[in-house]
């Protein structure tokens, strides 16, 4: 995460636990993904760098951790789509900002695999009524599949842009 | 690649890279030898591998206001190498040296994105050798003469409160020439950076803190006039070029930056490599750093003014 990425500015860019733990999410939600046995014998790094952060960091950087891949080429089960809810006032929020995210309410982080219907990541922070629970969840794979189509169009447009450019 | 989430408020870049697992990373990038000779032949005849002759700089591009939490910032692109900065202001106590001046902390990050290398304490190395080279070429002595940036004009309360700026780099993508493009990415970010103003209330005896309003609404524009450019001359055979890439980094033998001011006043000398230098050599190279200085200072005014520009046309639309 970069210095300057979140409102009082940071001293370590590098190494501190929250960003270790975010990696650490990050990879266990890929590497469940991602077809390794198609390339043995070989690493794959993901760099992830935060410009600016302002709540539902980790599930930006892990859906474009999936851009990235799909960019790359590399073979994966589904695309892996993130998003965040919360519940304040008596009412599920999607996609929490930091003012929200600092208003002490529960934070819940989805990770989604869209063609497959399977949750691969959840995090939830704070207090939560268990009936409640269902709903916030809910709430948040929606997002999750919103997303997701999102993703798809934008990939579907770039290969659109390669095929024009190879002259197809 | 580059992902921009507008609908989630969150610039996140992401970046990728493949290893075959020999004896540690592989660098992609191994010249050969047939390749060398090329880049130093190209460099002799003052025709480069892209065309470009020795004092030539890559296309420019300068976006201001990118960090919209920062009170400044910036993002330079030259050729294939980006950076962005960002300028933050937080109220601090002035040095009992210098009750009058503010402060300012220049520092440099290498992101993993840009190198594989960077990655953890990879970069560490770079980073502060950066930083050193860009506070010496833009913050003066240790007594604060001869600053690029004026420290008096950020003090609030002579000897109790002033201004600490945090000017935070950060490399994305690293294609040679980093410390020019740090240094252009500083400059546009400081004409970026708004301060707030501040009111004191004057009812405050010699020994306490007075009461500080930090205005919402009005602020002041820095004043960047004085701030200098940074002119790297890297030395390859016996030419030396401007605005080198990584490729003909590696093979330089030695290489000059120079940081010259809106007067043609030099206001920083680095120098890196191991080969020695001629002293009239050094001369030669401050001359010539001197006269493209004219030439790139221009060249970043008129770009971080269409920047800028184009922030106060969004934000009247």
């Amino acid at each position: 995460m970069a210095n300057f990425s979140t409102g009082d500015r940071k001293r370590k860019p590098k190494g501190d636990r929250r960003s270790t733990e975010i990696s650490l999410v990050i990879r266990q939600t890929m590497e469940a993904c991602i077809l390794t046995h198609l390339m043995p014998r070989s690493q794959i790094d993901i760099y992830v760098q935060v410009l600016q952060a302002d709540g539902g960091t980790r599930s930006a950087c892990i859906n474009a951790a999936t851009l990235a891949l799909a960019d790359a080429g590399i073979p994966m089960r589904d695309l892996v789509t993130s998003c965040s809810s919360g519940y304040l006032n008596s009412t599920p929020l999607l996609d929490l900002n930091y003012l929200e995210d600092s208003a002490g309410g529960p934070d819940v982080t989805v990770g989604f695999l869209p063609k497959l219907d399977r949750v691969t990541l959840l995090q939830m922070d704070a207090k939560l009524p268990v009936d409640i629970v269902e709903n916030v969840m809910q709430l948040a794979i929606e997002g999750c599949k919103a997303i997701a189509t999102y993703i798809r169009e934008v990939l579907l447009e770039n290969t659109k842009q390669l095929e024009y450019r190879r002259g197809l | 690649m580059r992902l921009q989430n507008y609908g989630f408020r969150n610039f996140v870049g992401c970046g990728f890279g493949i290893l075959l697992p020999m004896s540690g990373p592989v660098k992609m990038v191994g010249l050969s030898l047939g390749e060398k000779h090329f880049i130093k032949g190209g460099i002799d005849q003052n025709i480069r591998s892209d065309g470009r002759k020795r004092d030539y700089y890559r296309p420019i591009f300068v976006e201001t206001g990118v960090i919209p939490q920062a009170n400044g910032s910036a993002r330079v692109r030259m050729g294939a190498t980006e950076v962005i900065a960002s300028v933050k202001a937080e109220l601090g106590k002035p040095s009992a040296l210098h009750p009058d001046k503010g402060k300012v902390v220049i520092f440099v990050d290498c992101s993993a994105v840009a190198e594989p290398t960077f990655e953890g304490r990879g970069g560490e190395e770079l980073s502060a050798e950066l930083s050193v080279a860009l506070e010496r070429c833009l913050l003066g002595g240790t007594s604060g003469a001869g600053a690029g940036i004026d420290l008096t004009s950020l003090i609030v309360a002579e000897g109790k409160i002033c201004w600490d700026l945090y000017i935070d780099s950060l490399v994305i993508s690293s294609d040679g020439n980093l410390l020019d493009a740090l240094g252009a990415s500083i400059k546009a970010a400081l004409a970026n950076t708004a301060i707030p103003k501040v009111n004191i209330s004057a009812a405050a005896s010699a020994d306490e803190q007075p009461e500080v309003d930090i205005s919402d609404e009005e602020f002041l524009q820095f004043d960047t006039s004085a701030v200098p450019v940074i002119i790297t001359l890297t030395q390859v055979g016996r030419h030396y070029i401007v605005d080198a890439t990584s490729e003909e980094e590696s093979h330089m033998s030695s290489a000059v930056s120079i940081s010259v001011n809106r007067k043609g006043h030099v206001c920083g000398l680095t120098k890196r490599g191991g080969e020695g230098l001629d002293p009239s050599v050094v001369s030669d190279m401050i001359s010539v750093a001197q006269h493209l200085s004219e030439l790139l200072m221009s060249r970043l005014d008129s770009e971080i003014s269409a920047a800028e520009a184009e922030i106060g046309d969004d934000e009247e639309s």
